[in-house]
């Protein structure tokens, strides 16, 4: 049973949460796009290193998922929008939030 | 069909007849398909009406994968991106999609560059982002309605075409459950020898032109 003190503690962890953690862009697995797709979107659309691309989209391909960017909310939805655009799945969350903190994201 | 080769103009590879018509009528199925469900206003019924921007989440799965919820947990977020961004990610895969069938299409004019030049598929640099797309988005659509769930149905289907082709010896060892007939994905055994098919050249034609792509792309920023 949560009491109503509890609850607005909660309420302004999460505020706090939300004004501190950046967001992160995620892209999913599917069993559809090329590895060479995904390497291309990597290197073109971020401009990140063959060797970081690749890196990333390894992790995507065996780990389910990776960290493709990181930053405010609204360039996450830049992002996601791009991802969307080229076709790969992607989503974007905040970085406190469960799964969201893993990846290479941070130190592009 | 060839492998796409970087050639002075563009990229280059030369397809069948019946892939050219094959590819192209899909695209446009495609993009039929996406214009309806994404809800982009019809430009010859809905003229008069303003389009008021609200953005559906796609009925059809094949729908939803090419435009997917952007947050996994807060759907208000999800319908917050959906609102902003769905009409013209629906519109820029529409528009692309038609651009790639009119460029496998004009292979078929063969008179335009002479003769012998029949099924040539000619994707200029700065277009062939696009045509990737588009053969992305189709890939996407046939995966859902073939059922590829995962890495070992796509493998599993590129044996069966391959098979099909002649290309690889029939495994003896057969899957108890399959039945010879119908799919998971509700297909006949004579639909989904025909979209594997596709779905296979698709990603043939893809893979050539993103290794093209690729080492064009990486030697241009290795000397930049």
């Amino acid at each position: 049973m949560t009491t109503s003190s509890a609850t607005q503690e909660d309420t302004r962890t999460e505020e706090v949460s939300r004004l501190s953690d950046p967001w992160v862009t995620i892209v999913w697995n599917d069993p559809v796009n090329l590895m060479s797709y995904v390497a291309y979107v990597f290197e073109s659309y971020f401009g990140y290193p063959q060797a970081k691309a690749a890196k990333l989209m390894l992790q995507v391909h065996h780990e389910g998922r990776a960290v493709v960017s990181t930053g405010p909310r609204e360039r996450m939805e830049v992002d996601v929008q791009a991802m969307h655009g080229f076709g790969l799945w992607a989503t974007l969350q905040q970085s406190g939030a469960p799964g969201g903190s893993a990846g290479a994201g941070e130190d592009a | 069909m060839t492998p796409f080769r970087a050639t002075p103009a563009g990229f280059v590879a030369r397809w069948e007849p019946v892939e050219r018509e094959v590819l192209a009528r899909v695209a446009r199925d495609v993009a039929g398909l996406l214009s309806a469900d994404a809800g982009l206003p019809d430009e010859v019924t809905d003229q008069e009406v303003a389009f008021t921007g609200v953005a559906r989440i796609p009925r059809d799965p094949a729908v939803q994968r090419l435009l997917p919820d952007a947050h996994r947990e807060d759907a208000e977020v999800a319908a917050e991106f959906r609102h902003l961004t769905q009409t013209d990610l629906a519109a820029g895969k529409v528009s692309r999609l038609h651009t790639f069938a009119d460029t496998v299409e004009a292979a078929d004019d063969g008179g335009v560059a002479g003769p012998g030049s029949d099924g040539q598929v000619l994707v200029a640099r700065d277009a062939a982002q696009d045509f990737a797309g588009a053969l992305t988005d189709v890939r996407l659509v046939l995966g859902e309605r073939l059922g590829l769930d995962d890495d070992a149905d796509v493998e599993h289907l590129h044996h069966e075409v391959l098979t099909g082709l002649g290309v690889v010896e029939e495994a003896d060892d057969v899957d108890p459950d399959a039945d010879p007939d119908v799919d998971d994905a509700g297909l006949d055994a004579e639909q989904r020898s025909y979209w594997g098919g596709v779905f296979v050249a698709a990603g043939f034609a893809q893979e050539s032109l993103m290794d093209e792509m690729l080492a064009e792309l990486r030697a241009r920023r290795g000397a930049g």
